[in-house]
């Protein structure tokens, strides 16, 4: 039986939600602006990063944090390429984590409780 | 994965040009500037290996040139769908899509940039004219070269935040990065590029329509609601400022009393209101449709590394 579809397809559908969560508490942990490349470099366990399937897919997410206004941006030019882009959370930021935290803990648990039976 | 394994970044992106073709142009340059960033990341923090090497393991982490293209499309087409205010319903009455222009938030953008293209056209197009001017002017001179250079520059830059005004008030979607420049270029190479790209003589080109355009835009916004509010509000300064003796006058003489004036001009007022929101709505989507075409690189143009003449097969690492 072939489920690697399946299986990809669902991963995509849980990542539309966590990336977002995930990389607004790794923002909000560090107490320096941190740069995309940086971010998906803390995320990566044993080559892979495992939230998000591919890297390139936080770049657009953290975009997406910016313009809603939960993380700062500014651009600070780099000696390896071009301008880097640093992120940094914002105060509306971290109140919004703490909201997430709250909702993710709760749809684990449930998911968890199902799933036990 | 038919396209051979990228061995440079400037082949990695070129793929992930190709695997977007179709795509919003402003899309490809964001999607670009991504990828470009992160490659070069990943080149400086491991010195030790080649650039080959390290995009072979790129597939794997950051994702293929497909891969990076689909993502980039699909996210695009999430967010466009999340970000954008719904559009109100279309009504099916006549009369519901005359009015139903004044709940059309898409309306009072446009309304909103026809009054200030006035500001940005003229500084555009005095900017553009000064730069060109001085630029021929010092040619002659040993400044002149790099004047030429510098004043190119600032149009470019100038383009990003006209686009940046365009989406937020025309909705209509630009770039949010710079354009792509090649890297590992003699600079010289790099800078006679910036002259052969059409986009920076497309740029100058919208820059200097810019002015007739915003005087244009301006005169017709400020008409339009000057006339239409002046007519709406005619019966009530009728009424309380000189009890009712107006109306309309010929050779001193009242020949329509205000009391039939009046209603006719607030019924008038009213409608000529709702069509300059129709024209500021309809200015918004063409002048979008202009910008668009003018200040976004079409996602092929551009002067970019041909694709690689196809290397030898190389080993993939097993993952």
């Amino acid at each position: 039986m072939d489920t690697d579809l399946h299986i990809r397809k669902f991963q995509k559908e849980l990542a539309a939600g966590t990336v977002a969560l995930v990389l607004l508490s790794v923002l909000g942990r560090s107490d320096r602006p941190l740069y995309g490349y940086e971010i998906a470099k803390q995320l990566e366990r044993d080559g892979e990063t495992p939230v998000a399937g591919k890297q390139s897919a936080l770049y657009p997410v953290l975009r997406n944090l910016h313009s809603a206004g939960l993380l700062d941006s500014h651009v600070e030019p780099s000696v390896t390429g071009p301008p880097r882009r640093y992120y940094q959370a914002t105060t509306l930021g971290r109140a919004v984590l703490a909201d997430w935290q709250q909702a993710w803990h709760s749809t684990r648990d449930f998911v968890d409780d199902t799933l036990a039976g | 994965m038919n396209a051979p394994i990228p061995q440079t970044i400037a082949q990695y992106l070129q793929q992930v040009r190709v695997a977007l073709a179709g795509a919003d142009r402003a899309v490809v340059q964001d999607a670009l500037y991504d990828a470009e960033e992160h490659l070069r990341a990943e080149l400086a923090a491991n010195p030790g290996v080649s650039e080959a090497d390290m995009l072979r393991r790129i597939a794997t982490t950051y994702g293929s040139p497909e891969e990076v293209a689909d993502i980039y499309r699909d996210t695009e087409v999430t967010v466009s769908r999340a970000l954008r205010s719904p559009l109100p319903t279309p009504r099916s009455t006549a009369a519901g899509r005359f009015f139903g222009v004044a709940a059309d938030p898409r309306t009072y953008g446009a309304l909103f940039y026809m009054l200030l293209a006035l500001a940005t056209g003229m500084f555009f197009f005095t900017w553009s004219v000064t730069g060109v001017a001085l630029s021929v002017g010092l040619s002659i001179l040993i400044i002149g070269v790099p004047f030429v250079v510098l004043f190119i520059s600032t149009i470019r830059v100038l383009s990003l935040v006209e686009g940046r005004i365009v989406e937020a008030l025309l909705g209509v979607r630009m770039p949010r990065r710079p354009a792509y420049v090649q890297r590992g270029v003699p600079l010289l190479t790099r800078i006679s590029h910036m002259f052969s790209d059409p986009r920076t003589w497309s740029t100058l080109l919208y820059f200097v329509l810019m002015l007739p355009l915003g005087v244009l835009y301006f005169s017709l916004a400020v008409t339009g609601l000057s006339l239409s509010l002046g007519l709406i509000f005619a019966p009530v300064a009728s009424i309380f400022v000189d009890g009712m003796n107006s109306g309309v006058f010929l050779d001193g003489e009242r020949v329509v009393p205000a009391g039939v004036a009046m209603p006719f001009a607030l019924a008038v007022g009213i409608a000529v209101l709702f069509l300059t929101l129709h024209l500021a709505r309809a200015v918004g989507q063409l002048h979008g449709r202009i910008a668009h075409h003018l200040l976004v690189k079409s996602a092929a143009g551009g002067i970019d590394p041909q694709p690689a003449p196809t290397p030898e097969p190389a080993p993939i690492p097993a993952t």
